[in-house]
């Protein structure tokens, strides 16, 4: 039986969210930043051995503080994709205070932290920056396709149990 | 206006869509989407899918802002009724949105392209730290050679050698020295540019240093059938307090490019007082040839690294002096210029602000001269030689086996000097700064303090390659008493051993 799950990408404008859900649905990808207004959502069946789900993605918009996100956008959602850049300091320093948040208000939803643009970083940055990114679950690249089917299937996985 | 409200009214922007509570249309004006063929609304687009489990029969409503349907952009409302179907409400806002999308892509873009930039300028950071950092360890590898020409030539100087032989051996020697002086160069480079490069300040005979720069260059001109000449001011304080090294070094580099750019004529160096207050002097130096000068739009290069304006092989060299100079002026608060005109000459011209002595006895002053040091046969030293350099042990080990004083023991690594030193008590140390396992800087204080405190008082000199930042001070936390930069002569070794083992 498919069943449908509802799930939200978070995270700070520019930081590759749209990519990230192009990169899985269409398996395209643009180097033209669009700036995402509101929220889109689409659709994709992920195929796990076991079951069959219908991820129903909501792209929103881009936010600089988690709280202050749409609390309409995040009803029923199932799980969330929480993304930074890690090429820019600003949509990473407050992943601590942000997944708390999502913590405290959204219990028992999972969370999977993508890093994403891990092409355009080099290893001393990531040295460099390794105690922001202890949460990280995957660092992914939406241009190059790093890790992004990865990240949805997780998550999946994470619903399904 | 009018037909703005007409279109409103004529044109409807508002879809009415009644479903039951599992989702099936049951009615919809389809005034936006065709959604009246569609048999559940879930169907219709995957927002209505996911949205549907959370209408429950009771009195509710849900808003949802700026949600895109299809090509449109619209607010939705889904009204929900204790005994009565969900009626769901779709706004078509796409113009107002859009004109919200222009605005925040322009403040997106900018605000991402300046966090950007912060990053890219980090990396250029990296790189030239990188650079940096390669410059001074590749300076330093290639030392260990040049330490090895260096001494052979010398002994091989002191063999029976045939007039053209010897003549081929002075060739090598000179070579080296020139070497050694571009080597010198890039590392002071280095040292500036990470701001490890120390002035040091000490008082000194500025007259001698002059009459010196004189003696030198005006036989070297004459060399070239050119003529130098020195003006001095007269009001000119007798001592200054600076680095009498680096003073001469600036010197050095800006009059040996004024001969090697001067084919006939003369170069003349004038040292006039700009002025005098208390114990602060700020002197002007001016150095003019009659050279092949330098084209207005080059100019300004010529303080700049590697860059040579004549890059003709008639002249060659790295590139490097001026900039040093640039920066050595900059770092005793002076400033250098540079006036040119092509075929006619250059003049080149910087001012130092230094401190001098108001009251100071010459007496004070040793006369330096450095004689040539010879061991007496009869007394023998036990020397320990820490280094890993093959060629470096040699070199060593045959000048000290040349004096016939010194019995020499080698350790290759620190642990092999912590055995020796367990052992033997030597009369001195000479350690390499770079070893495979540790830095003499912790090896140093390692060997004093072990072996029954053995060598607390035993003089440890340091050999090192790039003396990168490796002030006075850092050897003496280290607990060693002397440095010795590669690449040594041999009198230079033994002027050192003579020093600390008297």
């Amino acid at each position: 039986m498919i069943t449908s799950k509802k799930i939200v990408l978070l995270g700070h404008f520019g930081v590759g969210k749209t990519s990230l859900v192009r990169r899985f649905v269409e398996d395209s990808f643009s180097d033209n930043y669009k700036v995402t207004i509101g929220v889109h959502i689409l659709k994709k069946e992920v195929t796990l051995p076991e079951n069959q789900v219908n991820l129903i993605i909501w792209d929103i918009e881009g936010n600089e503080d988690i709280t202050k996100t749409r609390s309409s956008y995040l009803l029923g959602s199932h799980g969330f994709i929480y993304v930074f850049d890690t090429t820019r300091k600003t949509t990473y320093e407050n992943l601590a205070s942000d997944l708390e948040h999502l913590k405290t208000t959204y219990n028992n939803v999972p969370v999977v932290v993508v890093g994403n643009k891990s092409d355009l970083v080099t290893r001393s940055h990531m040295k460099e920056n390794k105690a922001y990114f202890k949460p990280v679950d995957y660092f992914s690249s939406a241009k190059t396709g790093a890790n992004v089917d990865t990240i949805f299937e997780e998550l999946t996985k994470k619903i399904i149990l | 206006m009018l037909e703005s409200y007409k279109e409103q009214f004529l044109y409807p922007k508002v879809q009415f869509i009644v479903i039951s509570g599992e989702g099936k249309i049951l009615a919809s004006d389809d005034i936006l989407f065709p959604f009246a063929e569609k048999e559940n609304i879930a169907d219709c687009h995957p927002f209505f899918e996911s949205i549907l489990p959370l209408m429950e029969p009771k009195e509710d409503a849900l808003s949802f802002s700026c949600v895109h349907i299809g090509e449109k952009i619209c607010d939705i409302n889904c009204r929900t009724f204790k005994d009565k179907h969900p009626l769901i409400t779709i706004h078509d806002l796409s113009e107002h949105y859009e004109s919200l999308q222009t605005v925040a892509q322009k403040r997106n873009e900018t605000l991402i392209e300046s966090e950007i930039l912060t990053l890219q300028n980090t990396y250029l950071k990296e790189k030239e730290a990188f650079k940096r950092t390669f410059i001074a360890n590749f300076s330093h590898e290639i030392r260990n050679p040049l330490t090895g020409v260096f001494s052979f030539t010398e002994m091989l100087e002191k063999t029976s050698l045939s007039d053209e032989q010897f003549d081929l051996v002075e060739v090598i020697k000179s070579l080296c020295q020139d070497l050694n002086i571009m080597i010198n160069d890039i590392l002071d480079l280095s040292k500036i540019e990470v701001g490890k490069f120390v002035v040091n300040n000490e008082i000194f005979d500025f007259s001698e240093l002059l009459h010196s720069t004189e003696f030198i260059y005006t036989t070297k001109a004459r060399q070239k059938n050119l003529n130098f000449r020195m003006h001095v001011d007269k009001k000119l304080p007798k001592y200054i307090e600076g680095d009498k090294t680096r003073i001469k070094q600036i010197l050095t580099n800006v009059i040996e490019n004024a001969i090697k750019f001067t084919e006939k004529g003369d170069i003349d160096l004038h040292i006039t007082l700009n002025h005098k207050r208390a114990n602060k002097a700020n002197i002007q130096f001016r150095i003019t040839d009659t050279g092949i000068g330098i084209p207005k739009e080059a100019i300004h290069d010529i303080f700049t690294s590697f860059s040579q304006v004549h890059k003709d092989n008639k002249y060659p060299g790295t590139g490097l002096g001026l900039t040093i100079v640039k920066n050595l002026v900059t770092l005793m608060q002076g400033d250098i210029s540079a006036e040119s005109e092509p075929g006619r000459g250059t003049t080149i011209s910087f001012n130092l602000k230094l401190r001098f002595p108001l009251h100071y006895k010459e007496t004070a002053r040793k006369e330096k001269v450095e004689k040539k040091v010879l061991f007496n046969t009869k007394k023998k030293y036990n020397i320990l030689l820490v280094e890993d350099n093959k060629i470096s042990q040699i070199i060593v080990l045959k000048i000290l086996s040349s004096q016939g004083s010194f019995f020499l023991d080698i350790a290759e690594n620190g642990t092999q000097a912590m055995e020796r030193t367990e052992e033997t008590r030597y009369d001195l140390i000479l350690l390499d700064i770079r070893l495979p396992d540790v830095t003499g800087y912790e090896l140093a204080p390692a060997l004093r303090n072990h072996a029954e405190k053995k060598h607390t008082k035993t003089p440890i000199i340091a050999l090192s390659g790039s003396m990168l930042g490796d002030g006075k001070q850092k050897y003496r936390k280290a607990g060693i008493n002397d440095a010795l930069q590669k690449p040594f002569q041999e009198q230079q070794l033994l002027q050192k051993l003579h020093k600390h083992l008297k």
